[in-house]
């Protein structure tokens, strides 16, 4: 767990809980602990947002010194992968595989063309057809446990690195304490189950303005996570496309519901379902009943 | 090799669902690879003991590490070693009196000075020691060293239940112990209450030095036999852990033990005085083969804000008529920041054996059963230590504790002439001193 | 039967026989997940000072299954 400095952790009570909050992941997170004891809740903040910040400087493609940097930066020469990155790999290589191809996390590149900024200006056909020829999860390859990345390709794993670490976090802190706690990183959210009082409430925005939220659900375990276009998206022509890029076009799903929000046993299920539902456009809500998972889409 | 997806098969959510039990059940012990291991499956507690009596008595040093393995699961290896060394006098029995007297060490075959034969040392030979008048008789060749170690394997029983299996092993000069335990506890009402009920066995192997003496027989005889002894002991013990509050944890414990076999203290004499008090005779104790003994233990845990205290009562009874109550008491405090100070107490209090005497007077030598050891007397003792606790950055923990121990008995005067003004059994005082370490990794 | 034994014995009655109302939830087990809150907190100690009381009086044990014998009694 790296150091925790004491004030980047927020802690205050929150009626029969106390709530722990820090930034990571360039989102809010919090930890909620149905305790009255503000210095346990602090050091499970502590475990939990450890955590967040492992994950998050291991992972963060913004750092020459994480394990995705290293491998961005090789060149197609072999770079050794450690246990945890190659899980990773084999989950993003299933999710690969049950999406048909849609989801890829070497599509990274993509976002070179595409800012999501909220402004009008599209890429053209050309740009986008030469991010795809660095595009491919096939490609990748294996000697010995190094992996080999080949060269102009890149891994991204913000689709699934938030979720992931909501998940560990709440392992790291059921280790700790086996009270009813609740990890929340932005909206991906997992809980081991409700406190005496009842069911947590969680709130999903509203995809039309910021922080009134639409939909009050009652959580009461496992993993819930939103998949959706209140924060980054483009609009062109009069038409809004979300953040979620088809590799398979090199262009955004069209058609894809404004928000996507599904519940499951853990974060990580949840997330990915959500995504895999946007890929599938206008077809998400049937996607998500054809699956028989608690879904929640708001267009 | 590629890392190609395999064909995709059957059911999308099931897939997912497995896909992920994959990632996250691994993952959170992979983290340790990365040089960000935060949390210790494994863990080692060191201590060492330095003990000293009062008047050139018992003086011990004694070392103990436990290694303790978490494989998971609730599954959990511990393995203790412990050597004890000591040496100085001990009581051998006999009572003081105002004329000096001769004893040999256990070795020994005769109360007269002989040359030693080439080849022998002091030990197998035996040598004389001389008490001065009015001091209690000890035998200052006590000395041992004993080595012991154990194994303790505890796992899960489906759920809510726990068995746990023990081994050990104790090999000293003249005596070797092997013993095993097994107990198996349930957890009722959330966790709230849980009972555990074990049995345990001992077989004990004696070997006394200078050899086996006939009980109750005349010390100068030296009737003595080659040869080792047996004891052995079986147990049972029922318990009930209950959480009593959110700040309080108790525990109650009854146990029952019955020993068969040898049970004497082969070094032991007893004395027997004439009506002066002068004496006549020295003779080898002689125990009961046979000891039953049954005791009720309520221990409890209490935390008042960021202190613990610790407090037990205990009371034991057996058949050979020695009863006793224990009462102690620890209170953790927190100084100085992360480390604690912790104060102790412990007051004891035993009746004698029904064959204790301090000496024999002609009456009773003809009684079967007879020893003078102090050990069987009755006694109060009274304990008074502190300990501190110093954390480590590194996440273990060192600790120092002195403690003071003194044992007052309930006789030590006799009212015949040949021992008028002597203490007959004096008081006990030791002191200890601990260091110990543990650490995780 | 001695008052100490019965006073004991009816503690123990009342523990198991009230067992469903006495108990805390399972999210307030904070405090007695401290480690000093164990029931044996100091093993160490603990091992010490039994091997002390054991070879210096006449009754042993009684918290729980310890090691073994040894030749000091």
């Amino acid at each position: 767990m790296l150091a925790v400095a004491r004030d980047a952790l927020r802690v205050e009570r929150r009626g029969e809980l106390v709530a722990v909050q820090w930034q990571a992941m360039a989102s809010p997170c919090e930890l909620l602990v149905a305790t009255r004891d503000l210095d346990l809740a602090r050091r499970l903040g502590e475990v939990a947002a450890g955590e967040a910040w492992r994950i998050e400087h291991k992972y963060s493609r913004y750092r020459d010194d994480s394990v995705i940097g290293a491998l961005n930066h090789s060149n197609g020469v072999p770079v050794a992968v450690d246990p945890e990155t190659m899980l990773l790999l084999q989950f993003a290589a299933r999710c690969h595989e049950l999406s048909d191809g849609a989801f890829d996390i070497t599509s990274g590149v993509l976002r070179r063309a595409w800012r999501f900024d909220g402004g009008a200006r599209m890429p053209d056909a050309v740009q986008i057809e030469a991010l795809r020829t660095r595009i491919g999860f096939d490609r990748l390859r294996f000697e010995e446990s190094a992996l080999i990345v080949p060269p102009g390709m890149e891994l991204d794993f913000g689709g699934i690195g938030k979720e992931y670490a909501v998940d560990c976090a709440l392992a790291l802190v059921l280790r700790e304490f086996d009270g009813a706690m609740l990890v929340n990183f932005g909206g991906d959210i997992a809980a081991n189950h409700q406190p005496d009082s009842g069911p947590w409430k969680v709130g999903v925005e509203r995809p039309d303005a910021h922080g009134a939220a639409r939909l009050l659900l009652d959580f009461g375990r496992g993993g819930l996570a939103t998949s959706g276009d209140t924060h980054r998206f483009f609009e062109h022509g009069g038409k809004r496309y979300g953040h979620i890029l088809d590799v398979r076009s090199g262009y955004p799903v069209e058609g894809a519901p404004r928000s996507v929000t599904v519940a499951a046993a853990c974060c990580l299920e949840a997330g990915m379902m959500a995504t895999l539902a946007m890929l599938q456009g206008a077809g998400a809500e049937e996607f998500l009943a054809a699956q028989g998972v608690p879904n929640w889409c708001l267009r | 090799m590629q890392l190609k997806p395999k064909p995709a098969a059957g059911n999308l959510r099931a897939g997912l669902m497995a896909a992920t039990c994959a990632l996250l059940a691994p993952s959170v012990k992979a983290q340790g690879v990365s040089g960000a291991d935060e949390f210790d499956n494994a863990s080692v507690d060191t201590g060492l003991l330095y003990y000293q009596e009062d008047k050139g008595r018992v003086r011990s040093i004694d070392a103990i590490v436990k290694l303790s393995h978490d494989f998971g699961d609730e599954r959990t290896l511990t393995a203790t070693g412990s050597v004890d060394s000591l040496t100085g006098g001990s009581p051998n029995g006999a009572v003081a009196q105002l004329s000096p007297q001769t004893f040999t060490t256990p070795s020994g075959s005769s109360l007269v000075a002989t040359p030693r034969p080439r080849g022998e040392d002091d030990d197998e030979h035996g040598k004389l020691y001389t008490i001065a008048p009015g001091d209690q008789p000890l035998d200052p060749s006590f000395r041992d060293l004993r080595v012991a170690g154990d194994l303790t394997w505890s796992q899960p029983l489906g759920i809510g239940n726990k068995l746990s299996a023990n081994g050990h092993l104790s090999v000293e000069h003249d005596f070797q112990s092997a013993s095993t335990s097994l107990m198996f506890s349930r957890d009722f009402n959330s966790k709230n209450t849980t009972l555990g009920v074990g049995v345990s066995g001992e077989l004990d192997v004696i070997k006394p030095i200078g050899g086996v003496p006939v009980a109750g027989s005349d010390y100068t005889l030296f009737q003595k036999s080659d040869g080792t002894e047996n004891k052995h002991v079986l147990g049972a013990q029922l318990g009930v852990t209950q959480v009593l509050a959110r700040n309080w944890i108790a525990q109650l414990n009854f146990s029952v033990d019955s020993s068969s076999g040898y049970l004497n203290d082969p070094y032991k004499l007893v004395s027997n005085v004439d009506v002066n008090g002068v004496t006549q005779q020295y003779l080898f104790e002689s125990r009961p083969g046979s000891r039953q003994r049954r005791s009720v233990w309520l221990g409890n845990k209490l935390a008042l804000g960021n202190s613990v205290l610790d407090l037990s009562l205990r009371y034991g009874t057996d058949d050979w008529g020695i009863d006793s109550q224990t009462v102690e008491a620890h209170y953790r405090m927190r100084v100085g920041g992360s480390m604690y100070l912790e104060p102790h107490l412990r007051w004891y209090k035993q009746g004698a054996a029904d064959f204790y005497r301090m000496y024999l007077t002609g009456a009773d030598a003809a009684t079967s059963d007879k020893s003078a050891d102090p050990r069987l007397g009755a006694f109060t003792a009274k304990t008074i230590g502190v300990k501190l606790g110093v954390p480590l950055a590194s996440g273990g923990e060192v600790g120092v504790r002195l403690e003071a121990y003194q044992q007052d008995p309930k006789t030590h005067t006799s009212a015949l002439a040949g021992l008028a003004g002597l203490d007959l059994n004096p008081r006990l005082r030791a002191v200890m001193l601990q260091l110990d370490w543990k650490f995780g990794f | 039967m001695k008052p100490l034994l019965r006073a004991a014995l009816l503690l123990a009655v009342a523990g198991i026989a009230g067992c469903s109302t006495v108990g805390i939830k399972p999210w307030e087990r904070d405090i007695l997940a401290r480690p000093e809150m164990a029931l044996d907190a100091s093993p160490v100690d603990t091992s010490f000072d039994e091997h002390v009381y054991f070879s210096k009086e006449a009754t042993g044990g009684g918290r729980g299954f310890g090691g073994g014998g040894c030749g000091c009694n």
